[in-house]
This record gives C-alpha cells, structure tokens and sequence, in this order.
C-alpha cells in the first residue's frame, strides 16, 4: 500500500498544483473557477446518455495507447519520440491491407491490425539499428524519423490511392464489415478501446512479471549493470523498440477501423495523440497501469475542455494550459524519471 | 598560531557518526597527512573543510579567526585549495584555460590569454612545476593533469593545499616528483594536508601525521619519531596486520587461464600488453599494481566488458574469448566489480532485484520466461540473512543501504551460484573494518570450498593477507610472481615501480 502511495503521489500532487494554478488564471482572467472545472467535469463525464463520458473514453483510446508506447521505451531507457511516425505508418498500412486484402473479414481484420503493428514496429527499429551501430542518439534520430514518415503517408494518400470521389486526401472507406462496432449509437466509443485495455494489460505484465520485462526495467534503471549482469543488450533494445512501434502502430490501425474508416490525411498527428500519449507516460513514471489513468486524465480534460467552452466563456485552449503546467510541475521535482517505480 | 585548527568538529549522516569532535591543528608551511581506513572519516572531514559539507558541531579557525564556509567557493576566497582525487579538469581545453577557468583575467570580457599564460608560466616557474601552458589536457600523462590541478590552487592563492590520495594514480616516477614539489611549496610558506593510506607515503614526506578511526582521532604523530607499525596499529586498532585464517590449501585443476592476453584503453593504446596465467580451483591469485597499469583493462577484458585484441581466455577449458557477457556467466564466471553503484547494482531497484541479476533464467527463479516471485523472495531472504545485509525488507532500494551493506548485496549475488571463478575487484573498498573481515572470511571459504578467485586490489595488506600467488603488473605486463607466503611489502613494491624485472 505503502509503496502504491508513493507512486501515485508525485502525480497526485502534479496534477492539484496545475488544477490550482488554473483556477488562479481563470480568477485573474474574470471567470468563476468552480464554474468553470462544473463546466469541464460535465463536459468530461456527463451528458445526455452519458455522451461526454463515451467520447473521453472514445478519445482516451489513442493517448493511452500511445502514451504505452512511450512507456514501453522509457522504461527500458529508450527515449523513443518516434510514436507520431510509427502510428501514421501504422495507420496507412491499415488502411491499406483493409482496402485491398481479397480474403474474408474474419481472416482481413487481424491481419490488418497485425500488418500495422508490424509497420510501426519496424520503422521503430530505425532508430535502435542507427543507435546500436553508428551511436546516432536514439531520442533524435525518432523524433526526425516522424517527418519522412508522415510526408511519406502523405505522398501515398494524395497521389497514389486517393478516394477519387470525394477528391480529399484520403482513401476509400474500408468495407463495413471491417469497421469496428459502436458500444453506444450516437457516439464515437468503438469496441477498439477493449483492444487497448489488453494491450495494457499484457504490458504490465510482461514489464511486471517476466524475465524480460525485467531485464528491459534493470536496463532503464543503470543499462551498464544490466550488461554486466548478462542481459542481451542489443537483442533487448530491439525487442523494447519493436515492442514500443507496435503498440503505436496498433493505435493507428484502430483508429481507422474504428474512427476514421479510413485514412484521412493529417488526422492521427492533428490531435496529438503521440505527444499527449507521451505526457501521460511521464506523468505515469512509464507505468502502463498508470498510463492508462493518466491517459484518461489527460482525455478528460480535453473533452471537458470543450464542454467548458460551450458552457462558459472559458476559451478550451485551458485545457492545453493545464496539460503544460502538469508536464512542468512532474519536470519540477527533480526532472523526469523515465523509467522506474520509485 | 596556527594556521589551521579544526576544534570539534562533529558530522552525522543517517546511522552514521562520520566525524566525532575531530580536533585537529596544522602549522604554516606543515606537511600534514591524514591517514585512516576505509570510512575512517577523513573524506568528510576535508569536505566539511573545504565547505562541501556543514559539520554539526565544531568550529574552523584560519589564522586564529573562527570562518564558516558556506561552499567551496568561500573556502576557496579564504585560501584553501583542493586537489581532488579524480581531476576537475576539461580534457579539451588547454593547460592555461583550465587553470583560470572561473577566474579569468579578462579586458572588456574577453580573455587576456597572453597575460594568463604569462601568469601559468610564473607560477609553474615559481614552484617547479614544469608545464606548457599550451598543452591539451586530454594529452597529458596524468602525474601532469594533477599539476594543472595544483597550479589551479596556486592561480587562486590557496595558502593551504588539500590532496585527496594523490598518489593513487601516478606511476613511481610521479610519486618522486609530486614529492619534491610538494616539499618546495611547504618550504615556500604553503601548509599541506593529503589523505592517504600508504604508510611508506607518510614516512617519506609528512612533518606530522594525524590518524583517523572511526570518525575520531586516534593518534597524531610526530614523523622523525614514529614508525610504520605505530601508525598501523593505530589505524586499525590492533596489532598491525589483518590475520585471516587462512588454511592450506591444495590448489586443483586449471579454471581460469589466459594466454598472451593484449588488450586496448579508451584513447586506443595497448593497456594490457601480452598477459599469461592460469588460477586454479581452490587458490586465490592475487593481482598488484599501482593503479592505471593495466589491471581494469584486464579485468574488464576477462569479464566480457572491453573487446580483446589478441590472445585467448579459457574458463574450465572452454575458450571464452569473445563470448558475450551472459555465456561468460552461464560457463560459470561470476563478477564483483571494482564501482558497485555503477556497475554492480541499480541503486533504484529493490535489493532482491539487485539479488536476481545475472540468475533471472536459473530453473527455480523463473520458468518458461515468467518470474518466479515467491522463490525470488526466498532466495533474497535467505542471502540477506547469510551475508547479513542490514536492510529492513528485500524490497528496499539498494540507494537506501550503507556502502558495505551494498557491497555485501553484490557479494552475496556473485558467491551463491557456485560459480567456479570469482573475480573480486577491490572487493572492500570503502567498507567499515568490520564487514572487511567478514568479506574477507567469505572470500576464503568460497575458495575452501573449491573455487578459483582472481583477486585485484590496491591494498597490498588485502592482496598479501589472502592470496596465494601474487602477480604484480608495471606498464600492461605481468613484472613478476610472487608466492603469497614469502611477499613483503618492500619486495612487492619494487616490482609495482619497475625496479626488478
């Protein structure tokens, strides 16, 4: 209990000192606060048939998952940036096999969700292959592996499979059958989100609970003793990076199968879904368990963002504001720990 | 007056009484050493003089004015000067830049370079110091980065010189030389203070020397009137040397043997230059050395950390030459690294994670890849209980132990797998005298029991207390073998500088 106390409490303490400094910005900027968080709570939960509720949940999908494939890196010390990439790729691949494969639903769906985890797991290994042979730091080379990526799917979109009826960036819809069923009609809260639930669970457990997982926590906390101690390093550092790339391309693929129906130029990298999937890993201590109540949070305050703007004054950039001054009060004890419990 | 007294000072860290009401008082133009063991208190002594640390008690006085230095950069105003054991300095910059960084003398804010060389000139002049101050300090030997680190001092006007075992690093050569300067700065007016535990050190140039144990002082002793064994025995509270029950021993078949073994340093130059030996099962070979002869090359070498650049490793007859460091393990190798919190622990993680590393993949610890979490609290419970490591749970942080209880953790991991060798590298440095016994019991039942031990250690009592054959390398080579029974430490160190081949 002790221990789980411990955990919580630096992001406890984060995210009321950035509650707090929010309702000190709305007070000085003339708004009643608690009318304001009255506003973004039921923006966030409520709602006819809890409606606000499905569409946190609906938006919380991506930023958990990529917020766990952050984690997965930094847990093993591997500051992996490339998750805007990997997902982008994963979600073209999606698209891709879902339009074209000429076998039965049954047989096309998880070999669509397969392709797009192995597209994103691969070009994630980019980055540990440069690191591990030309010692390019892994941190820059995935953050600048994102651009080629992303203008890559863009090429693809717009000049090669473009949806010649509508003439937007983006591909045909996918074949009904393919699409993932809505949990509530009316709302965007897709059977995906199960989808992501497991994958978090086997995170924490091959992180918590194996020999791996173990190796890949000891080499986050002093990489030099886990080398000493035996652990195949490189082998290790590809599974971490594969493993990581896989997850995002995994969001990518649901997203299309289960929002989007199709791959729509710019719109996994529009909502920042990697880079807010990042905060919440930092937040979290790189804890899939955590990840995923940081990634809600984080999905929260968005969504309820939007409810406070409809119902207030209160422009929703607040929630941006909120999210940046927990990031910078979780940096201010001490700087970011990228992996580890304690 | 003096020109420095300490009256009092007394420092406690968590469980730890560091210092209790060290009283000590050095006169102008004094060379004074400062000896004790491991964790005798001398370090935080110095830092608390320095102004690293703030003691809890006790005073400083400078020239008979009570001071209180706030961090380094007041002791620093006031005249004091440290020359620390690993160098400040930045490889890249030259000799002069190193010497007035934080200090420079500057027109408009740009820097005088010609008058700073002018002033390194002077003093290098001034006191002996022969150094080109246009010299890069990354290709500088070391005895001459640790005088860029004295001119340092000097540039600032310390009056008052600290060392922190300066001679740990320099060849035999250096010594000589470090000695005469640090005589022509005493009778220049400058009061010296250097930490060391070489008695043969504080015989040849100390005026007075100051014995810690425990974090009080025990002795200060006049030089001209005193003797190695006085100071020993005042150092470890018993007579002289550390007796291990050592029994003898009848050494068994072939474990460890290397043959023409040449390995490379991090700048790319031979280290280690032709090496041979074997250790076999039931011995202990020690290895001596003044330190940065080649013997962490070697060692690292051995373990699988640093690639070999000619020559052959076998272990029990297999070559292992350039397997990984987990098929080195697995062939029945085990490790106690000279920097346990670097290398041989993760301070953050939970002691019986520290306990797992290496035997994640042994039968009854995990199976089938999934961890086995009530045999590794066993297995963790039943080693904190053996090697009586002082921690409240096996789930505490390894951060949260003391140094020996850190250093018995890395012992009890690598010694309870049978593995056929052991190779223990500084294996009690920085651990209180009691757990050094307790370590070095260990070390000799292990070896009782049949397995072969490759010792290195820069404390020539360890080596010679323990070991059975002595290798001593000079400059990358193996300069002789000794058998442990007929070494001295006078036939030792004549091999360490290079006088007999």
């Amino acid at each position: 209990m002790q221990t789980a106390w411990r955990n919580i409490q630096g992001p406890a303490l984060a995210i009321l000192g950035s509650l707090l400094i929010g309702a000190l910005i709305m007070l000085l900027s003339g708004h009643n606060p608690i009318e304001g968080y009255g506003a973004m709570l039921s923006g966030a939960l409520a709602g006819r048939n809890a409606a606000n509720l499905a569409s946190t949940l609906a938006r919380a999908a991506p930023i958990v998952g990529m917020g766990l494939c952050a984690a997965i890196a930094f847990r093993a010390g591997f500051f992996n940036l490339g998750g805007e990439g990997q997902l982008v790729l994963g979600g073209l691949t999606a698209a891709l096999v879902a339009l074209n494969l000429p076998l039965p639903p049954v047989l096309t769906l998880p070999l669509t969700v397969l392709a797009a985890m192995a597209a994103g797991g691969v070009w994630a290994l980019l980055p540990a292959w440069a690191q591990f042979n030309f010692r390019v730091p892994l941190l820059i080379s995935s953050l600048l592996l994102n651009y080629p990526a992303r203008f890559f799917a863009s090429y693809v979109v717009v000049n090669l499979v473009r949806d010649v009826q509508t003439g937007m960036p983006q591909t045909r819809q996918i074949a009904p059958e393919l699409q993932l069923p809505l949990l509530i009609t009316g709302t965007q809260l897709h059977a995906g989100v199960f989808v992501t639930l497991i994958a978090v669970a086997i995170a924490a457990l091959v992180i918590g609970r194996t020999v791996a997982g173990y190796r890949l926590r000891m080499a986050g906390l002093n990489p030099t003793f886990a080398r000493y101690g035996g652990a195949p390093m490189e082998r290790l550092g590809y599974g971490v990076m594969f493993a990581s790339g896989a997850v995002a391309g995994l969001v990518g693929a649901i997203e299309i199968l289960g929002v989007n129906y199709r791959f729509i130029d710019e719109a996994l990298t529009i909502p920042q879904y990697a880079w807010v999937g990042l905060m919440a890993a930092l937040l979290s201590n790189s804890s899939p368990v955590g990840v995923l109540m940081t990634g809600l949070f984080f999905s929260a305050v968005q969504t309820g963002g939007f409810g406070m703007e409809r119902a207030t004054e209160i422009p929703r950039e607040l929630s941006r504001v909120l999210q940046a001054i927990v990031i910078l009060l979780v940096a201010a004890r001490g700087g970011f720990r990228l992996s580890g419990d304690r | 007056m003096a020109e420095l007294e300490l009256r009092n000072i007394t420092k406690r860290f968590p469980g730890v009484l560091a210092n209790d009401h060290v009283s000590l008082s050095v006169e102008k133009g004094e060379i004074r050493a400062l000896v004790g063991e491991n964790g005798a208190g001398k370090s935080t002594l110095m830092k608390i003089l320095y102004g690293l640390y703030r003691p809890d008690e006790g005073e400083i006085l400078l020239r008979g004015r009570r001071v209180v230095f706030h961090s380094p950069h007041d002791a620093i105003r006031a005249g004091l000067g440290m020359v620390h054991q690993h160098f400040m300095l930045f490889p890249s910059l030259t000799t002069f830049e190193n010497v007035i960084y934080g200090d420079e003398i500057a027109r408009l804010g740009f820097i005088n370079r010609d008058e700073a060389r002018r002033r390194v000139r002077e003093l290098s002049a001034q006191y002996g110091l022969a150094l080109d101050p246009d010299a890069k300090v990354s290709e500088l030997p070391v005895g001459m980065r640790q005088r860029v680190e004295i001119v340092k001092t000097l540039y600032r006007n310390a009056d008052i010189l600290i060392l922190d075992e300066p001679t740990a690093v320099l060849t035999p050569q250096e010594e000589e030389e470090l000695f005469a300067v640090l005589g022509r700065l005493a009778r220049a007016g400058k009061t010296i203070i250097f930490i060391t535990h070489k008695l043969n050190e504080v015989m040849q140039i100390s005026d007075r020397a100051t014995v810690l144990r425990d974090g009080r002082v025990v002795a200060t002793l006049v030089t001209s009137q005193t003797s190695p064994a006085e100071i020993s025995r005042a150092m470890v509270g018993r007579d002289v040397m550390l007796r291990v029950n050592k029994l003898p021993r009848k050494p068994g078949e072939v474990v460890l043997s290397v043959g023409d073994l040449h390995v490379e340093n991090n700048r790319g130059s031979e280290a280690v230059c032709g090496v041979s030996f074997d250790v076999r099962a039931g011995e202990i070979v020690g290895i001596a050395g003044v330190a940065g002869n080649g013997q962490n090359e070697l060692i690292e070498a051995l373990v699988g950390l640093r690639p070999i650049k000619s020559g052959r490793v076998a272990l029990r007859g297999r070559e292992i030459t350039s397997v990984s460091i987990g098929a080195r393990r697995a062939a029945g190798m085990a490790y106690v690294p000279e920097d346990r919190s670097a290398v041989g622990l993760a301070l953050d993680a939970q002691v019986d994670e520290n306990l797992l590393m290496g035997y994640e993949e042994q039968p009854e610890l995990s199976q089938r890849g999934w961890l086995n979490f009530g045999s590794i609290e066993r297995h963790a419970r039943c080693l904190v209980e053996r090697f009586a490591i002082k921690a409240p749970s096996p789930r505490e942080a390894v951060a949260n132990l003391s140094g020996g209880n850190r250093q018995k953790t890395v012992l009890a991991r690598e010694l309870s797998h049978q593995a056929a060798l052991l190779i223990a590298e500084q294996p009690t440095w920085g651990v209180d005298v009691g757990s050094i016994e307790f370590i070095h019991q260990r070390l000799l039942d292990y070896c009782q029991n049949g397995h072969a031990i490759l010792l290195v250690s820069a404390d020539l009592g360890e080596v010679m207390a323990l070991s059975d054959r002595i290798l001593v390398m000079f400059e990358g080579r193996i300069a002789g073998e000794v058998q442990g029974a007929d070494a001295t430490e006078h036939g030792l160190g004549l091999l360490m500088t290079g006088a007999v081949k």
